[in-house]
C-alpha cells in the first residue's frame, strides 16, 4: 500500500518514550507516514525542554516513562505552562488499558489515546482525523482564548445543529465551557439533554458538577456517589465526592474517598495533598503523613509542587516519629526552594512549630518572628494561603486576635471568592472560634459586596463624585481586592473622560490599575481598562 | 501481592515485548514488500493472536476483579469499524482473506470503544483460521440494539456450540476449541454493557449473509 502526500507531511512531531528502540520505531512509523520532521525525547524533562525551544504540531508520549515524569505529568505541565498550542494535537501512547488514566484525568485530558502496538496505517488515519477536528475546532478555542465564552457556545451550537447525531465530543466541550463561564443552568441543560439519551458517565459527571457549583452539595453527592457505584475506578469523580462531603463538613467521608481515589491512583499530586489535610483535620496522623510523603515524592516533578505539603510532612513528621526528623525534611525542603519566599515562609512557620513541640520555646519564637518579617515583605495579597498559614500560626503561639484579623483581612480583599471564604470558615472552625468569629465572614462578604454595589449604583445615576469618594475609601480599607479596585479605576476613568484628563488624575487611576495586577496580572477587566486609559493618555498627548 | 495481581503485571510486562515483535515485524514486512514470505505471514499472525488474547485475559482479570466496567461514550460506528479493519488488513492480506465493513456512516453507537475492540480484534483472529476468502463486518440497529456481526465463508459453528451459546451468555462455560476465549470473552464485555434494564449478549449462528460462521454482539 502507497501512501499519497497528506495533511501528515508538513507537522512537527515530538515523540517522548524511555525506550531507545520504541522511540526510533515511532519515527519509522511517523516518515513512513508521510512526517519529515520529528524530534525525539527520552523523557518528560527533555520533552519539555525541546517543547520549550520550538512548537509542535504533534506529540507523541508515552504514558509510562520510567522513573520521572509520567506521560499525564508532562501533559498537565505542557498545557499549563502554554508549551503547546491550542492546534496541537496530543497523543497519549498506552500499553494497555486506558481507561484508568481516561477517567482519572481531572483538567487536563490528551486528545486521545492509541493502544500499543499500532501499524503505520491506523496512526495515519487517527493522525488525520485529530488534525481535521482540531481544525474544525480551532474557532472555538480561538474565541475561548480571547475570553469569549458567549462566542465559543455559539459556534458549538452551529457545529452541534449541522452534525446533529454524534456530536457528543463537542456537547461535552459546550458544557465545560458554560462550567467554567459560571452558567450553571445553561450546562445543566447540556448535560440532562445528554443523559435522556442514554446515560453516560461524562455527563454524569458533569451534572454532579453542576449541582456542587450550585451549592447544592448533598444532590452532588448523591451523584458522584452512585458515579463510583457504577464506575470504580473513575477516579476525579472520588475528588468530587471529597469536595462534597467536604462542604457539609462530613469529614471523615471525605477522607475515605480521597483514599480510595488515591489507591487506584496514587501519583496525583493535589490530591494526596488535599487527602493530607483532612487527615491532619481527622487526626489521623498516619494517613496524612502517609498522603504529605506521597506529595512530595510524586510533586518533584510536578507543576503542583507546592512548599505547604513540605512543610506539612515536616511537622506530621516531628510528630509522629520525632522532632529532629521533622527538622531535616525542612533542610531538605530549603534545598528544593530556593530563593523562594513564599516556601520561606511555610518553612519558617513549621520549624516554629516543631522547636514548640520539641520544648525548645526560644527557637521557636525566633522562628515565628522570622515568619512575620517574610510575610510583610511578602505581597501577600496575592498568596492568600500565606495569610491562612500564618493566621494558623498565630494562634498556635496563643494570639487569637492576631490570626482572627489576618482571616478576616483575606475576607475583606477577597469577598467573592466563595471557596477561600469556606476554607477560612473551615479553619476557624477548627481552630475552635466562636460562631460569632465565623459568621464575621459572612457579614464581611456582604459588608464589600453593599458597598461595592452603592458606588456603582452611584457612578451609573451620575453621582461620580460620591462614588468615587465611596470606592476610594473602601479601596483603602482592602488594598488587595480585585472588584474594588477595578470598580474605582473605572469610575475614575469615566470621571477623566468626562472633564480634563491630568497627569495627576491618570496616576490615581495606575494606582488602583497596579494594586490588580500585582495580583492578577491575566485579569480581563483589569487588560480592558488598561487599555482605556493608553487611549486617553494617547489623545492628551496628541492634544498637547 | 496476591498471584493474580503478579499475573496481570507480568502480562502488562509481556504485552511490552509483543508490541516490540509485532512492530519490528511489520518493519520486516514493508521492507519485503513484493516478495511472499510464509513464514513472515505466519510470524505476524500467530504474534497478533498472542496480544489480542493476552489483552482479552488481562480484561476479564479486571472483569472478574470488579475494576472494570464499560466506560459507555458515544461512536461512530463507520470511524471506529474503519480502524478495526485497517489494524488487521495487513495479516488478512498476507492471508488472502478480504477484510471489509459494512455500515452505514452515519450510525451511532453507545459502547466502550476499548472493549468492543479488543472483542473484534480476537474474532477477527479467530476468523482469519476459518474462513476460506473473506471476513464482513456488519453494523445495524435492531430492536433497540446495536449489532455488531463478524461474518465468514468457512464451514461455520459446528451445532453443537450453537446449541451451547446460551451458556456462553451466562458464562458458564469456555466450550471446545481455539475461538473459546474469544467468544467467552466477547460474551462478557457484552453481558457488561448495559442500558436500563437491558443488557447485552452475544449470538452464534450459520449461513446469515455469507456462508459460514456469523458471530453477533448485541449491545443495548
Amino acid at each position: 500500500m502507497y501512501l499519497t502526500a497528506g495533511p501528515l507531511e508538513g507537522k512537527a512531531y515530538l515523540v517522548v518514550d524511555d525506550f531507545g528502540d520504541m522511540r526510533s520505531m515511532m519515527r519509522n512509523l511517523l516518515t513512513s507516514c508521510g512526517g519529515k520532521d520529528v524530534t525525539l525525547a527520552a523523557n518528560g524533562t527533555e520533552a519539555l525542554s525541546k517543547m520549550q525551544t520550538r512548537r509542535f504540531d504533534v506529540v507523541l508520549c508515552d504514558y509510562n516513562l520510567g522513573s520521572g515524569k509520567d506521560g499525564q505529568q508532562v501533559l498537565e505541565e505542557a498545557r499549563h505552562r502554554n508549551l503547546i498550542g491550542l492546534g496541537c494535537v496530543f497523543l497519549m501512547v498506552t500499553a494497555e488499558n486506558a481507561r484508568e488514566m481516561v477517567m482519572g484525568a481531572v483538567e487536563y485530558e490528551p486528545d486521545s489515546y492509541l493502544t500499543k502496538p499500532f501499524n503505520k496505517e491506523l496512526l495515519k488515519t487517527r493522525l488525520e482525523k485529530l488534525i481535521a477536528r482540531k481544525a474544525d475546532l480551532l474557532p472555538v478555542e480561538q474565541a475561548l482564548d480571547r475570553h469569549d465564552h458567549a462566542a465559543a457556545v455559539a459556534i458549538l451550537d452551529r457545529m452541534i445543529a449541522e452534525k446533529s447525531a454524534n456530536s457528543s465530543d463537542l456537547r461535552k466541550l459546550k458544557g465545560e465551557i458554560l462550567l467554567n463561564a459560571g452558567e450553571i443552568a445553561g450546562a445543566r441543560k447540556v448535560y440532562e439533554s445528554a443523559l435522556a439519551i442514554r446515560d453516560m458517565p461524562w455527563a454524569r459527571f458533569g451534572l454532579g458538577k453542576t449541582f456542587y457549583n450550585d451549592k447544592q452539595y448533598e444532590e452532588a453527592r448523591d451523584i458522584f456517589q452512585a458515579l463510583i457505584d457504577d464506575h470504580k475506578t473513575y477516579t476525579a469523580a472520588y475528588d468530587w465526592l471529597a469536595r462534597c462531603c467536604k462542604a457539609l463538613d462530613q469529614l471523615p467521608e471525605a477522607q475515605a474517598a480521597l483514599q480510595a481515589a488515591a489507591e487506584i491512583s496514587p501519583k496525583a499530586v493535589r490530591r494526596q495533598q488535599l487527602l493530607g489535610e483532612i487527615a491532619l483535620q481527622n487526626q489521623d496522623n498516619d494517613t496524612a503523613l502517609a498522603a504529605f510523603g506521597n506529595a512530595v515524592k510524586h510533586g518533584r516533578h510536578s507543576v503542583y509542587k507546592h512548599p505547604s505539603a513540605y512543610a506539612n510532612l515536616a511537622k506530621v513528621t516531628a510528630s509522629v516519629k520525632q522532632g529532629d526528623a521533622g527538622l531535616k525534611i525542612l533542610r531538605d525542603m530549603k534545598r528544593e526552594f530556593v530563593r523562594n519566599p513564599h516556601a520561606d515562609l511555610y518553612l519558617a512557620t513549621a520549624e516554629s512549630e516543631i522547636h514548640e513541640g520539641m520544648g525548645n520555646s526560644d527557637a521557636s519564637k525566633a522562628s515565628m518572628e522570622r515568619a512575620a518579617m517574610i510575610y510583610e515583605e511578602l505581597d501577600h495579597h496575592s498568596h492568600t494561603d500565606c495569610s491562612l498559614e500564618m493566621a494558623k500560626a498565630y494562634k498556635r503561639m496563643g494570639m487569637e486576635e492576631k490570626a482572627v484579623d489576618l482571616m478576616q483581612s483575606a475576607a475583606f480583599n477577597n469577598h467573592t471568592d466563595d471557596e477561600l471564604l469556606d476554607e477560612i470558615k473551615s479553619t476557624m472552625r477548627a481552630m475552635g472560634l466562636k460562631q460569632e468569629t465565623l459568621s464575621s465572614i459572612d457579614e464581611i462578604r456582604k459588608e464589600v459586596a453593599a458597598l461595592n454595589n452603592r458606588g456603582v449604583e452611584l457612578a451609573r445615576n451620575g453621582k461620580l463624585e460620591e462614588a468615587i469618594e465611596l470606592l476610594e475609601t473602601t479601596a483603602e480599607r482592602m488594598p488587595g481586592n480585585r472588584v474594588v479596585n477595578l470598580n474605582t479605576a473605572l469610575v475614575l476613568l469615566l470621571e477623566a473622560e468626562n472633564s480634563a484628563f491630568t497627569q495627576e488624575a491618570s496616576a490615581r487611576i495606575d494606582r488602583y490599575l497596579q494594586r490588580v495586577e500585582a495580583i492578577e496580572p491575566d485579569n480581563r477587566t483589569l487588560k480592558k481598562l488598561q487599555a482605556k486609559l493608553q487611549t486617553l493618555r494617547d489623545s492628551s498627548d496628541a492634544e498637547a | 501481592m496476591k498471584f493474580s495481581d503478579i499475573l496481570a503485571s507480568t502480562i502488562h510486562d509481556m504485552k511490552n515485548s509483543l508490541s516490540m515483535v509485532i512492530n519490528t515485524l511489520d518493519e520486516l514486512s514493508s521492507e519485503n514488500q513484493g516478495r511472499e514470505d510464509k513464514r513472515l505471514s505466519t510470524l505476524q499472525h500467530e504474534s497478533k493472536r498472542l496480544n489480542n488474547n493476552l489483552i482479552a485475559l488481562l480484561s476479564l482479570y479486571k472483569i472478574d476483579e470488579g475494576r472494570l466496567s464499560a466506560n459507555i461514550e458515544e461512536i461512530n460506528v463507520a470511524d471506529f469499524l474503519e480502524e478495526v479493519v485497517i489494524d488487521n488488513r495487513t495479516l488478512a492480506n498476507a492471508r488472502d482473506v478480504a477484510l471489509e465493513y459494512d455500515c452505514d456512516e452515519m450510525l451511532v453507537g453507545y459502547f466502550d470503544e476499548w472493549l468492543i475492540r479488543g472483542v473484534l480484534n480476537n474474532l477477527i483472529g479467530n476468523g482469519l483460521r476459518y474462513t476460506a476468502s473473506r471476513l464482513l463486518m456488519r453494523a445495524e440497529m435492531a430492536d433497540d440494539y446495536l449489532v455488531l456481526r463478524i461474518e465468514d465463508d468457512g464451514a461455520g459453528f459446528p451445532q453443537q456450540m450453537i446449541d451451547a451459546q446460551a451458556a456462553f451468555n451466562r458464562s458458564e462455560t469456555l466450550g471446545e476449541g481455539q475461538t473459546q476465549l474469544g467468544i467467552y470473552f466477547a460474551a462478557m464485555v457484552a453481558r457488561a454493557h448495559k442500558n436500563g434494564d437491558t443488557t447485552g449478549y452475544i449470538e452464534l449462528s450459520n449461513k446469515e449473509q455469507l456462508s459460514g460462521g456469523c458471530s453477533s454482539i448485541w449491545l443495548p
